[in-house]
Formats: structure tokens, C-alpha cells, sequence
């Protein structure tokens, strides 16, 4: 569904309603994916869909209902409920009024149409291309290519019209052999700019490189995390720059901006029209996101807002809503991390004795607020000693705070977007000093 | 039914596309989620989505197409769409998927229920949960109160070419709690019940029997008190987990890598691979010979019951350990035809929009013969931990570390001082072989899991793992925390 024809159906809700004020949250995606393993695609599916949420205010109350069922009566039905929920909820004396927008602009490339257009069949190429290189090598490929169209529209009764259309494509890829595995990963708005072929290349020198691995003692490292495996590590602290976070505790910033908290070359910002990674210029409640240095020279500079906690912590509102309703708060959801001076093969060849991480496994956080989190290294790690990669490693578990990793790393000078289901983010590779591995594992 | 005649124009679509096999799915689903946080009702709100979702078996290759638009121009889009995805993979097939299922039903099913959630007023069901979170804040160090539920409902109606036609009314509910302790740099949570809720199939009942207001105060004092409690100590020593925690267990060091999908590599680059080869089917000692896993997907309570899967197949119970030995798996048609077994109806899918994937479903651990409070008996010196607060395991479900919300400490058989920050870690069959007492029935809880994820894209499944508190010897403890 165009921008025009989600603005329409928003301000069909919108002239139903009787309510103080009323949000239309219209949500249209295509999504489409081909899934592979052992050299065979064994899932491919698309699917497509059309979502309303309707935001009711009466007085200080509020309701949201939504539907996918976008004819007149269900949404003149779901106008209702929405309204019928905020008259029985109880009055929020901290209730914000919905923002009334302003100008936005989208990034260039934010929308690709060859993604929005891909069919089956270039995904199917991807993955012959995936296969030659896994057969080639004697190995069985494991992974997906997707593309993905999604619009958005946000209209409200204090005159917010906001709309964004993106596009994303993925390939991830995951080589297998006798006893090693190897790890490559592109994402981007464009299809055409994903090179399916050099990703399978990738992941399979790893598979390749890290055969017969040896294990190592778990205990202290140097360790050296690509892209992929740092920017998984380093989403577990993403919700510590919401204002909620910030305000209840949980934050590690909750002790105040202006103090630092991490090494003098750690900056971080939220950036949403970063080249590698264009996204929304708007967030849910059809606010412009501001662009933020959340953490700057190791100083904690921000935290996101949305118009509730705006409000309520008195400060300015970034424009960083999640849909209404949520218990979350807002979200940093295009988090960037400064590039540092040196090459990651500068990062290796400095290394007296450490590993060099592709991925990890399943981290979840055991500490929130000294954000300690324990998971698995996978698909490829590395033995590096006098500044060469030696051989494989086997797996081992870690148990390490961000925090800590935050404040004895150093950077590579090249930046790459990873992600996952949850979190698309642009990092360099990283070396942290002193990480703490628990235990292994026999593979 | 109300889709007859639109599941009859999709399916011959499909099969004039030249599908040799098709189903279609259609669903109507509606939720409520109400969840107050520090006196505010921050989430009041009730979703409605409809559509369905098209499998076309081509030439040995599957394609899936989902949608919402029930026009008759869009179900024939749908259709072929299927069929040309399952086209466009059949022309690099390597291998060849997909038999047309055994056996068709003609059936209809709707979950028992006592009380209907829809004949409990709404401001009952919101004066519930302002206060049971009222309640929470017991002590000044509460900073955040939370209490929510979720009210499910699902309409699915299933049609395939070789005549299937199954309509299946379910009905999923679950509540909880959660307070978080803020003091001196330190953030302690304790939820109720279980790290999750209580989240089970049936009505209004299930929202009763989580008893949040009684319990509500209590919670929100351990929270407080975890803040002043002594670091849970590192080393080794026998632990009592709690039911939720054994759940917990079971889901991920069970459920998990007895997924079949997961066994033969299907989900190697995401969800990961499995210990569980199926070589070492009938063969491998999983645990001790008082641990026997069931699948249940018949059993009342369960979050994951439903009479029939979504490939059309029969619910029904089997065995995944059997008195501690491998005895089966969690399988579909394709999966199941590889071993040479029949599905045992382990398939769902999160919505229409996706496609049918191996679920665990209902994943029992059967109940022992010692009464609760006796599994401390003898206990020298150990633990008891209740409640998940973090949960991570390898991509073959070997080496595992888990951490809880709240542990005591046990000593010459009695359960002692409150301990902060538990953790224990360990590799899953030592650690199910190192289990020698099992809680009886009067403990056994039907815990259900609403939000495990699998699957690329990512869907949420709402599974169950019933059981009860346990014993287990000789477990790796503090790990995290310096251990």
C-alpha cells in the first residue's frame, strides 16, 4: 500500500472518531524470505498484510485497538473499541499530548525499488550462488536471503502527518563442516548492493580455517569481536538509553549525564540516516527523531525520549516512540559506534595472545544494571598469538559486563552493519582486554 | 464453515498451478493485553487480526504465501504465489521435500473453559491488576510495580486437497506480576508467579489460580530484601529448583534439541543444531531413570493444547525420555518420514503470516513421589533457586548457564537465609543424569512458556513444560559472579 493510500485509509479513522484526540498508526508490509540448508532451500515464503492502530484519548485516558480488517464497518468498529477502552481505563496524570509532527525528510536509499520489486526467484540465485561456493568447498550451507517493504503512516487529530517507506534485504549465512563452522552476514536497503557470493566466500574460509579447532582454558582474553559478534554484545546496553531505563534505575547512566562511563574512545550515537543503514526520520507517534551523540568521548551525553517521558523527566522529546501502547519505553533504535584509527588486521598483528571472534550464541543479561551478560562464541573463533591467527578454537562460554568491555577496547577504522530480528546497528570491530570466558564446551 | 468456499477457490488455484499437495489456514485472532506499571495503566488494548496462509507443495519443494486480503482476486494472488515460490525453488532443488499427509480429519474442537474471560467486566479485570501492583510497592526501594495479563483467542480453520476440514476454537490466558528493587547500585526483580505468569489454555480461571493479589506484597518484600541479601555463593553443591525453573530446564535442554527440525540441521543457523543425533534414538542416557518427558498435547491446561496441529494432524501423547533414555522427538510429516515414524503433531505456526514449524508444545516432565518440602531432606549444605532471570545455552543445547531471581540457602536439610544473584551452570545430560528426586503431584504446575522463539523470520510459540520442583546433585553453582 503507497504513502497516499495508508494517508487515506489513516484519515478514515481519524474522521470517525469522537474522541479528544485520535492516533492512526497505519502499517502496511510485504516481507519474503528463502531459507536453506544443506545445500537445499527447504522454507521459502512471503507474506502481506495491511494493520491499523487506532490511539483513543479521552481526558487523561487512553485505549488502543487494532485491526487488519480495513473495510468500513471493522474500522468504524475498531474506532469504537479504541474510544470504549479509554473511557473505562483509569485517568494518567502524566498523560502527554500527542505530538503535532513537523518536518522530516528521509534519508537517501531508505527506499530501494529492486527490494521492493525482488522476486522469488533472485532470492533462489542467492542461494544457487551460496551452494556453488559450499559444494565447492565440500560443506552445507544454513541461512536465509530476505527482502522486506514497509510502510508507514502516522496521522493524529493535533495535525501530525508523517509517512516512511523503507526497504530491507538481507543474506546470512552459516558454512558447516566435519567439526568447524564459519559465519558471513550483508544487510542493506538495496538488494542489488548484497553480494551473496562474496558473504558465502566469507563464512566459508572461516568453516575452513577453523577445522580440527583445539580448545584453549577458559579465563581472561584479550579478544578481538567482528562486527556481527560485537554488535550483538553491544545491543544487550540498547535499552539502557531510554528514559525509562534512565529514570527507574536499570540504566547504567542512571547516576547522571555529564560523568564518564566509558573509555575516552567510545562514541555512540543514534542515527538513523547513517549511509549503511537509512531508516525512519520519524518514530511511531509521527515525531521527527532527532540525531543524538548518546555517549561521547566515554561520557553518557542522552537518552532517548518519546512525548510520555518527555513530559514527565521535563526535557525535550527525540522523537524515539515505540507503538502505542508499550511497556517499554522508548528505543535507540539506530544505534552507531564510532570508527577508531587502526585496521583490523592492525588489531590482530597488535595482539600478543587473544581470539578473534566472528559471532557469539544466546547472550542474555544475568546483572541489568552492571549489564553482565553470559552467552557463546560460534561459527568461527579464532587462536591468535604473536599477532597471527593461528587455528580454531572450540566454543566457550563467557560471563562479561558491557560496561567493562566498553572501558578497555580499542576500535578498527571500518564500520559494518549487523542485526539481527531485533536490531539492525553500524559498529566496527573491537578489541576489549580481559574478557572473561567460563567454561568450553567439545565442539 | 464461513471459509468453505474460499478454501475451496484457493486450494483448486493451487492445484490448477500444478501443486500436487495444498493446505490453507485461515485464522481470526483477537487479544487483549492490559498491563498496569506504577499505578498507571500504561497498556489497554485489544487486536484483531485475520487472514491465512497457503502451503503449495511443488515438485518436492514447498512455497508459503500469506495474506490478508480474503477478496476472491486475493486468494487466487495468494494461491499462485504459493505455488511460485515452491516453482522457483524446485528449480535448484537439491533434495525433495514433502508427502501428502497420511490421514485426513473432518473435526471440530474448542478449549474447555469454566469462566469465560468475556463475562468478566473490563474495569474488574483492570481493578485486579492496579491492585495487585499496588501491592507490590511494600517497601520505598520498589521502583517499578508491574502486573499484566493476556487474553487470547484464536479461530483456526483448516482445509487440504486430500480433504481435510477442521475447525478448532482455542482459548489461551496468563497474568503475572513483576517488582524491581533499586538501592546502592543494585537492581533486583522478583516476579510471580514463575519468571513469566501463569499462562495456561482455558478461561478466567487461569487468571484466579495465579492468586496475584494474595502473593503481591510478599513479592515486592523479596524484592527489597534481595537488595540487602548475601551474593549467592560460587562452587559446587546440590541444588532444589523450583517448578517454573525446572520448566525453564526442560524447555531449553529438552524441548529444544528434541526438535527434529533441529535434529537434521533445518534450523542450524539460527535456533542451532541439537546433541540429540538420531543416532543415539532408544541409545543415549539423557538422565537418571526417574526423569520421563512426555509430549501432552491433549492435556487440559496446557498452553500449547489443541486438538489438531497445524499440518492437520492429530494431537495425541508420546514419549521424548523415557525413564531417562531417548525415546522420541517432536516431529513433523517431512521430519517424521526421514526416521521412518508419523508426526506426533508438533507443528504450529505463530499466525497466518507464518509458515507451520515443529513447536514443542505441551513438554511434560511426569511428576515424582516426594512431597515438596522434603527434597531438602538431605541436603547438607546447598541451594534453592526459584524463578529464571537469565537463561543461555550452546547451539547443540550441551553447555548451559541459567540464573535465577531469588535463591536460600539449605543446610543439614533445612531451607535457611535469603541469596541474591543465583546462577548455576552445567551440560545437560550430566546434569539431567545428576537428578534423583522429583517433586510429586500436589507441586506439579502446567507452566507455559508465550513467547519462545524460533524460526527465520522469527515467530513466537506459546509452549508448555509441566513439572514440578526437583533435585539435583553435585551442579556447578555462582558462575557470572566469579565462579
Amino acid at each position: 500500500m503507497d504513502k497516499a493510500a495508508r494517508e487515506a485509509l489513516g484519515a478514515r479513522i481519524l474522521e470517525r472518531s469522537n474522541a479528544d484526540h485520535t492516533e492512526a498508526l497505519v502499517h502496511s508490509a510485504q516481507n519474503e524470505l528463502t531459507r536453506f540448508t544443506h545445500n537445499a532451500i527447504h522454507q521459502n515464503v512471503a507474506s502481506n498484510d495491511v494493520a491499523v492502530s487506532i490511539r483513543a484519548i479521552v481526558g487523561l485516558r487512553t485505549g488502543v485497538a487494532r485491526t487488519n480488517v480495513v473495510n468500513d464497518d471493522s474500522l468504524q468498529a475498531c474506532v469504537e473499541r479504541a474510544i470504549a477502552l479509554a473511557r473505562l481505563a483509569p485517568e494518567d496524570p502524566g498523560l502527554a499530548d500527542l505530538p503535532n509532527g513537523g518536518a522530516v525528510q528521509t534519508p537517501p536509499g531508505a527506499f530501494a525499488p529492486k527490494t521492493a520489486d525482488a522476486t522469488p526467484a533472485i532470492r533462489t540465485r542467492m542461494c544457487e550462488a551460496i551452494f556453488e561456493v559450499a559444494e565447492r568447498d565440500g560443506l552445507w550451507a544454513a541461512g536465509y536471503a530476505s527482502t522486506n517493504a514497509t510502510g508507514i503512516t502516522i496521522l493524529n487529530t493535533r495535525g501530525a502527518t508523517a509517512s516512511f517507506d523503507g526497504t530491507a534485504a538481507g543474506v546470512n549465512v552459516k558454512m558447516n563442516a566435519d567439526d568447524s563452522t564459519g559465519f558471513g552476514e550483508a544487510y542493506a536497503n538495496d538488494v542489488s548492493a548484497i553480494g551473496a557470493r562474496t558473504i558465502a566466500e566469507t563464512a566459508a574460509q572461516k568453516a575452513l580455517a577453523s577445522a580440527k579447532p583445539r580448545a584453549v582454558d577458559p579465563g581472561e582474553w584479550t579478544v578481538i569481536l567482528e562486527p556481527a559478534a560485537f554488535g550483538e554484545l553491544f545491543s544487550y546496553i540498547g535499552d539502557h538509553f531510554s528514559a525509562q531505563s534512565f529514570d527507574e534505575g536499570s540504566s547504567f547512566l542512571s547516576d547522571g549525564l555529564d560523568k564518564p562511563y566509558l573509555g575516552e574512545n567510545v562514541t555512540i550515537r543514534d542515527d538513523y540516516a547513517h549511509p549503511l543503514a537509512p531508516g525512519m526520520p520519524i518514530d511511531f507517534e509521527g515525531q521527527p527523531t532527532q540525531r543524538l551523540a548518546l555517549v561521547e568521548d566515554g561520557v553518557g551525553r542522552a537518552i532517548v525520549t518519546d512525548s510520555y517521558w518527555a513530559k514527565r523527566l521535563n526535557r525535550t522529546n527525540t522523537g524515539h516512540a515505540l507503538p502505542a501502547p508499550n511497556a517499554y519505553g522508548p528505543q535507540a533504535s539506530h544505534l552507531v559506534v564510532d570508527p577508531g584509527s587502526a585496521s583490523i588486521a592492525q588489531l590482530i598483528a597488535g595482539t600478543k595472545r587473544g581470539l578473534l571472534i566472528s559471532r557469539f550464541w544466546y547472550i542474555r543479561t544475568v546483572d541489568q544494571r552492571r549489564a553482565i551478560v553470559t552467552g557463546m562464541t560460534r561459527d568461527g573463533t579464532f587462536l591468535i598469538e604473536d599477532g597471527s591467527i593461528v587455528c580454531g578454537v572450540r566454543n566457550m562460554r563467557f560471563n562479561h559486563s558491557v560496561i567493562e568491555a566498553l572501558r578497555h577496547c580499542e576500535f578498527s577504522s571500518d564500520v559494518r552493519r549487523t542485526g539481527s530480528f531485533d536490531y539492525s546497528m553500524v559498529v566496527p570491530s573491537a578489541k576489549i582486554e580481559g574478557f572473561t570466558f567460563t567454561s568450553g564446551t567439545d565442539f | 464453515m464461513g471459509f468453505d468456499r474460499n478454501a475451496a477457490r484457493a486450494l483448486d488455484t493451487a492445484a490448477a498451478g500444478g501443486a500436487r499437495y495444498a493446505d490453507i489456514r485461515f485464522e481470526v485472532a483477537r487479544s487483549e493485553r492490559i498491563e498496569v506499571r506504577n499505578g498507571v495503566v500504561v497498556t489497554l488494548s485489544d487486536a484483531t487480526s485475520r487472514g491465512y496462509g497457503i502451503r503449495a507443495l511443488f515438485d518436492g519443494a514447498w512455497g508459503f504465501a500469506a495474506s490478508s486480503d480474503l477478496t476472491d482476486a486475493g486468494l487466487d494472488r495468494t494461491a499462485a504465489r504459493a505455488v511460485a515460490i515452491a516453482r522457483a525453488g524446485a528449480a535448484i532443488a537439491r533434495r525433495r521435500f514433502g508427502d501428502v499427509p497420511p490421514k485426513a480429519y473432518v473435526d471440530t474442537f474448542a478449549t474447555p473453559m469454566h469462566r469465560d474471560p468475556d463475562d468478566v467486566p473490563l474495569d474488574e479485570r483492570v481493578e485486579l491488576l492496579l491492585a495487585a501492583e499496588a501491592a507490590l510497592h511494600a517497601d520505598p526501594s520498589v521502583r517499578v510495580g508491574r502486573a499484566w495479563l493476556d487474553l487470547w483467542r484464536t479461530d483456526k480453520f483448516f482445509y487440504s486437497t486430500i480433504g481435510s476440514k477442521i475447525a478448532q476454537s482455542l482459548r489461551q490466558t496468563g497474568s503475572g506480576m513483576q517488582a524491581m528493587a533499586v538501592g546502592d547500585g543494585d537492581v533486583q526483580t522478583r516476579t510471580f508467579p514463575g519468571d513469566v505468569g501463569l499462562y495456561q489454555s482455558g478461561g478466567w480461571e487461569v487468571v484466579e489460580a495465579a492468586q496475584l493479589p494474595a502473593n503481591a506484597q510478599r513479592i515486592g518484600e523479596e524484592s527489597a530484601a534481595l537488595l540487602r541479601a548475601p551474593q549467592s555463593p560460587s562452587g559446587t553443591c546440590d541444588i532444589v529448583l523450583g517448578g517454573s525453573q525446572v520448566s525453564l530446564q526442560i524447555h531449553e535442554s529438552c524441548g529444544h534439541p528434541a526438535e527434529l527440525d533441529r535434529v537434521m540441521g533445518w534450523e542450524a543457523n539460527f535456533s542451532g543444531v541439537s546433541f540429540l543425533e538420531i543416532d543415539r534414538l532408544e541409545r543415549l542416557q539423557y538422565g537418571s531413570d526417574i526423569v520421563t518427558i512426555q509430549i501432552d498435547n491433549t492435556l487440559p491446561a496446557g498452553l500449547a493444547t489443541a486438538a489438531y496441529d497445524d499440518e492437520g494432524t492429530r494431537s495425541g501423547v508420546s514419549d521424548i525420555i523415557r525413564a531417562g533414555r531417548l525415546a522420541g522427538y517432536e516431529m513433523s510429516n517431512d521430519t517424521a518420514r526421514t526416521i521412518g515414524r508419523q508426526s506426533n503433531a508438533c507443528v504450529r505456526a505463530e499466525s497466518w503470516e507464518f509458515v507451520p514449524m515443529i513447536r514443542m508444545c505441551n513438554l511434560n516432565l511426569l511428576p515424582g513421589d516426594v512431597a515438596f518440602d522434603h527434597l531438602f531432606d538431605d541436603i547438607a549444605d546447598g541451594l534453592y533457586m526459584e524463578s529464571n532471570r537469565s537463561w543461555s545455552i550452546d547451539d547443540h543445547r550441551l553447555n548451559f548457564q541459567f540464573g535465577c531471581e531469588i535463591a536460600w540457602e539449605i543446610k543439614n536439610g533445612r531451607r535457611g537465609r535469603m541469596l541474591k544473584n543465583p546462577t548455576y551452570a552445567g551440560v545437560t545430560p550430566q546434569f539431567w543424569n545428576s537428578c534423583d528426586a522429583i517433586a510429586d503431584r500436589d507441586s506439579w504446575v502446567a507452566w507455559g512458556t508465550p513467547n519462545c522463539g524460533k524460526g527465520e523470520p522469527i515467530q513466537t510459540g506459546r509452549t508448555a513444560q509441566c513439572a514440578s520442583p526437583a533435585r539435583f546433585r553435585n551442579v556447578r553453582v555462582g558462575v557470572g559472579y566469579g565462579g
